[in-house]
């Protein structure tokens, strides 16, 4: 958690004018300023140095445009997950996010984080369908990247920049995606089979959207398609019929002190079993990512150093500040931490965004 | 302006002798891409390894030369021109696939691995590279990682950038680095995502790991025939808003359709208004069920004359019209302008009108031949170059139709890029701060603006694109 003095402003603004000129004013006297979302990922990331200035976005909180036959929608940044979802089931559409901790995540605060769900597996993260986004920049400016149609190679693809940049470079203000029809046919099926039937559901010709390995043995397929298509597929695999509903539970998982574990996916069953016995995790298999609900710092140490060694990460999504201050949010920094820093540079010179959250 | 001598013969002392090509007849060759605009190299460099690539930028750091990389020369839209002279860095010697993970369906290529080629090798292990442009023949998965090029089976699956996994790149000061790679949620910011694009302007790149995918066990494809392009356009976006997404749904107009009749004998009604090809794959329950519901909705849209592919020659048959459609078009005028602007997909019956209207206005014929499902058009705008007047035509007819994508809340370009023939247009789209932010990247990452410049963003040095007098030499050589 960041340190929240008592001088510190909390500003609201509700539009993005109003909120483009807080975040010039405090840039210009040098305030620090800390975008805050839905507080669902609040947790994520190194300590904040100092707030001065809390910038909520939940007064942008509006649908700008859904077009159900372009299958593209443009919301502002506060406006939450859920209500994205209502407003695109009214058309038969949805957005494949599922993220941990839900619901209340703002889309702002999901792309700042980059956090994804089971669904990832099919459709890859928010990256893979963000078509468009606006960021407010700290000399006041507000610029946009990207555009409203579903494929799109005009000027550089700064969605790709901002997305996962934790708030450092700007603030986003708006996003537009690529939507999905929702499946014809949606089937969940589960198993106590642990890794062998894992392997066996990941290898089908139809191999699901979604498939989830929980520590306990519990495996849990999830496949959209054709009804027939479905059917045949969840019913060759010989599992348990599970109801739907179990997804939405499984998203609201949020350990008090929690990590995130990515690895090519070929080595994350391996860094898994060498977490201490008796772990909470779950994870992604056919995604590389893991989810693991820590008890010391000792063991997060010893996980690192396998996810790192197996060319991946263990970042923290949660943890009491002491822990944080011990082991670090992020682990290793990248080779090319030099070359974020030019953009870094670039974008917020006098690092008034976030500073100590992320990698600078 | 040509290159000094004693900086030839330092890029000579790092790829060799032969690798270096500084003749003024020998560059022509290196003049131009697949776009009309042309501008000559001062020297052509062919690196094989990235340490040479890297020594080679050092060199142009150095001495405050541009330097272009460039693939097979098959980007339309002007990216790998040396529009000020310098250096094309001309990575197809770079062309082994490095390796091919069957289990973890991945492959480590270098930049002049052709992209048809690498589908080919990983056929192999029953994989397959998902983005397939209609140059996948020829052109190179360095240059579809610069473009972000696309495909007909993008509709489905994704252009470029959502396979790309990783790249080792080459910055402006010559610097080596991997970005991303085969982990997902990499500490950081996303720089390989950002720099899948960005057109060789702000690195050049030499080893790129792609996700591939299983051959999917069942493909059917399926041909259908409409009266006109607005029954056709309706019909794809009935189609979808069943809640299908085929992997691909390409749509050719009634001229397009004629040229390709006569070439390929594909067997498309040339009567017809529009043809759409429509795929769908996976296992066969589902390309059953799927083309079933495909049928009856196209069925309840006009649609006849609908064949399905039994065979995997028909299938070859009916997608060799789609992607040899641009060299059937050579049979009604030599030459072809084409741009590739994207519109919201219900847009598309209105911009196919307008598009239609400014043909006729400029007295050119225009064949459609285009990926309706992502409301990317390619309207080919007809013409032999012989006749010098024409250009302004061409030109002219261009920039309307472009216009009219963005008056539709189009953007200017689907997959082709931006490169030096619409990098006028840009500000069309974007604000003065859009461009600022896009170009505090550039500034960022190649302070000395010598990768590639005068692409993407607006050159104050050029007033306006100008097709006319660019396309002497093609004239005078009598290309076509």
């Amino acid at each position: 958690m960041s340190s929240r003095g008592p001088l510190v402003a909390v500003e609201k603004p509700r539009t993005e004018d109003e909120l483009a000129r807080v975040l010039c004013e405090a840039a210009e006297v040098r305030k620090v300023v800390v975008p805050v979302g839905g507080r669902r990922a609040s947790g994520m990331g190194g300590l904040v140095e100092r707030c001065d200035v809390e910038l909520h976005t939940s007064g942008l909180d509006r649908v700008i445009e859904h077009s159900p036959a372009d299958m593209v929608v443009s919301v502002e940044a506060g406006i939450t997950l859920e209500a994205v979802q209502a407003e695109l089931a009214r058309s038969g559409q949805f957005l494949p996010i599922d993220p941990f901790n839900s619901p209340g995540h703002t889309i702002g605060g999901l792309l700042a984080v980059g956090w994804s769900g089971p669904l990832r597996l099919r459709f890859g993260s928010a990256r893979d369908f963000l078509i468009g986004i606006r960021v407010a920049l700290p000399d006041g400016r507000v610029a946009s990247a990207g555009g409203r149609v579903v494929k799109n190679v005009s000027g550089y693809d700064l969605m790709k920049l901002h997305y996962g940049a934790m708030g450092t470079l700007g603030v986003i203000v708006a996003a537009s995606f690529k939507v999905f029809p929702k499946p014809l046919h949606d089937v969940t099926v589960e198993s106590r089979g642990g890794w062998p039937e894992v392997d066996r559901a990941l290898d089908l010709a139809l191999p699901p959207v979604a498939l989830e390995m929980f520590s306990d043995g519990r495996v849990l397929a999830r496949f959209f398609g054709s009804p027939d298509a479905v059917k045949a597929t969840a019913a060759g695999l010989g599992w348990d019929e599970a109801d739907g509903s179990i997804w939405d539970k499984h998203a609201e998982s949020a350990p008090a002190r929690w990590a995130r574990i990515a690895a090519p996916p070929e080595r994350l069953r391996g860094i898994l079993e060498s977490l201490p016995s008796k772990s909470t995790w779950w994870a992604s298999p056919g995604a590389g990512i893991a989810h693991w609900s820590f008890e010391n710092t000792k063991d997060l140490v010893a996980a690192r150093s396998a996810a790192e060694a197996a060319g991946g990460s263990l970042v923290l999504l949660a943890a009491p500040d002491d822990v944080k201050t011990q082991v670090g949010a992020w682990g290793t920094a990248p080779e090319t931490l030099e070359v974020m820093r030019r953009l870094k540079d670039a974008f917020d010179p006098d690092n008034v965004l976030n500073p100590g959250r992320f990698l600078f | 302006m040509a290159l000094d001598m004693s900086i030839v013969d330092e890029l000579r002392r790092i790829v060799g002798r032969d690798h270096v090509v500084a003749n003024a007849d020998d560059l022509r060759i290196f003049e131009r891409d697949a776009s009309i605009e042309g501008a000559m190299p001062d020297a052509v460099v062919l690196p094989s390894t990235t340490q040479q690539v890297a020594a080679v930028m050092k060199v142009a750091a150095k001495h405050a030369v541009p330097i272009v990389p460039r693939g097979a020369g098959t980007g339309l839209s002007g990216g790998a021109v040396t529009i000020r002279g310098g250096i094309a860095l001309q990575m197809t010697r770079m062309r082994r696939i490095l390796e091919i993970d069957a289990v973890a369906q991945t492959a480590l290529v270098e930049p002049g691995v052709v992209n048809q080629e690498l589908s080919i090798a990983a056929a192999a292990h029953r994989l397959f590279y998902a983005p397939d442009p209609s140059s996948q023949k020829a052109c190179t998965i360095g240059g579809n990682a610069a473009e972000n090029s696309g495909g007909p089976h993008c509709l489905y699956y994704g252009v470029t950038t959502n396979h790309v996994l990783g790249m080792e790149i080459v910055l402006a000061d010559g610097g080596v680095h991997w970005v991303s790679g085969d982990t997902p949620d990499r500490v950081g910011l996303d720089l390989c995502g950002m720099l899948v694009g960005s057109e060789g302007t702000l690195c050049a790149i030499t080893k790129i790991k792609v996700r591939l995918l299983r051959i999917p066990p069942s493909i059917a494809t399926l041909m259908a025939a409409f009266p006109t392009i607005e029954a056709a356009s309706q019909a794809v976006s009935a189609v979808i808003g069943r809640g299908i997404v085929p992997a691909a749904l390409e749509m050719m107009d009634q001229v397009t359709v004629g040229a390709v009749e006569a070439h390929y004998r594909a067997g498309y009604p040339t009567d017809a208004g529009a043809v759409l090809l429509v795929e769908v794959d996976g296992i066969p329950e589902s390309t059953r069920e799927l083309m079933s519901a495909i049928r009856d909705v196209l069925g309840a849209n006009h649609g006849y004359a609908m064949r399905e592919a039994q065979t995997q020659a028909e299938r070859e048959l009916l997608w060799a019209g789609r992607k040899g459609a641009i060299g059937a078009l050579g049979r009604i005028k030599p030459n072809y302008y084409l741009h590739d602007g994207v519109v919201p997909r219900s847009r598309l019956p209105q911009v196919l009108s307008a598009v239609g209207e400014i043909g006729e206005h400029y007295k050119l014929p225009v064949a459609n031949v285009f990926h309706a499902g992502d409301g990317n058009l390619h309207p080919n705008i007809l013409f032999d170059l012989r006749d010098k007047e024409v250009l302004h035509q061409v030109e002219g007819a261009g920039e309307e139709m472009l216009r009219a994508v963005i008056e539709m809340g189009g953007a200017l370009s689907g997959e082709h890029g931006i490169g030096l023939e619409k990098s006028a247009f840009m500000p069309w789209i974007f604000s003065a701060d859009d461009l600022q932010a896009m170009q505090r990247v550039k500034s960022a990452l190649d302070p000395g603006g010598m990768l590639n410049p005068g692409k993407i963003f607006p050159d104050p040095q050029r007033a306006k694109v100008r097709l006319a007098g660019r396309t002497g030499f093609a004239v005078e050589a009598k290309w076509w």
